[in-house]
């Protein structure tokens, strides 16, 4: 099932379809810039970011947000995302494909809450950014 | 090293920043539409129920990281993460006011040393006092062996 409309549609252990996130460092850099934080090499430049000690120009933390929140949103584009929290275990690169992951972890049928496990993974599959998310449902 | 039990009773839940906000709309509309959103309530300022994204609501930032008076703890601060809770939309172009206190302190031990994890956590408003989302802001401190 490609898209959620109530709790009744949600099933235990179920995985959400991932999209493919644009990291491109232009993304990055536009990203970074609204959010106040467009200044440095960090999320700019790769090469500026490596001669800060960095591996290069980084995917913010809060973008993987931004992903994982947008996967549960086209999951279930009536669903109110209630609490999302991200650890931000290791950085995403710019310019590297990374993949969403997210499952149904727990189903509350009274109160039409769903809790999801969620994972970044970079392209070596390592997972960077891992958390969980209370998302609430329209009642069916 | 520090005394992780005396620096809660000090510090936790103390209000130590006050912060005044306005996220502007045209950067709420990039961020939304960076992270691959789709839905109007996110990527359309007409839309009635335009809102900002958990994602821009973390980047909000106090003027302090911590309390004056917080020891260092010697390493170098990174950041351990974020969590956004969504009470109300929070609108884009409106007066937001965000107040900072810590939350939690706690510490996980490796062979590396002890790291130590501090949440800040910031109550956002609106201008009549209404509690729109909290953001949590986990900063790691890998503890000096001396400190």
């Amino acid at each position: 099932m490609s898209s959620v409309a109530t709790i009744d549609d949600v099933e235990f252990g179920m995985e959400l379809v991932p999209f493919e996130p644009n990291t491109s460092l232009e993304s990055v850099r536009a990203f970074a810039k609204a959010v106040g934080w467009g200044l440095g090499g960090r999320f700019n430049d790769h090469e500026q970011a490596r001669k800060e000690g960095l591996p290069g120009a980084l995917v913010p933390g809060i973008m993987a947000m931004g992903f994982l929140t947008t996967m549960i949103h086209r999951w279930a584009p009536a669903a109110i995302v209630e609490r999302i929290d991200t650890v931000f275990r290791a950085p995403l690169l710019a310019d590297e494909p990374c993949s969403l992951a997210a499952t149904v972890t727990d189903i509350d049928s009274h109160t039409a809450i769903v809790e999801l496990d969620l994972s970044v993974k970079n392209s070596a599959n390592e997972t960077r950014v891992f958390g969980t998310a209370r998302v609430r449902l329209p009642k069916g | 090293m520090l005394d992780i039990d005396d620096l809660k009773a000090r510090f936790l839940n103390l209000e130590f920043d006050s912060k005044d906000f306005v996220i502007d709309p045209d950067n709420a509309l990039t961020v939304a539409r960076m992270s691959g959103e789709t839905l109007p309530e996110f990527t359309d300022p007409t839309h009635p129920d335009f809102q900002a994204t958990p994602a821009i609501i973390a980047s909000l930032a106090s003027g302090r990281r911590l309390p004056i008076n917080f020891p260092s703890l010697g390493g170098i601060p990174m950041d351990g993460g974020k969590a956004v809770t969504c009470l109300a939309p929070v609108k884009p172009g409106s007066a937001l006011n965000g107040r900072t206190h810590l939350h939690d302190i706690y510490t996980k031990s490796g062979r590396s040393g002890r790291m130590v994890f501090l949440v800040s956590r910031m109550e956002i408003r609106d201008s009549e006092g209404h509690h729109l989302a909290t953001s949590d802001s986990h900063m790691v401190i890998r503890e000096r062996p001396e400190a």
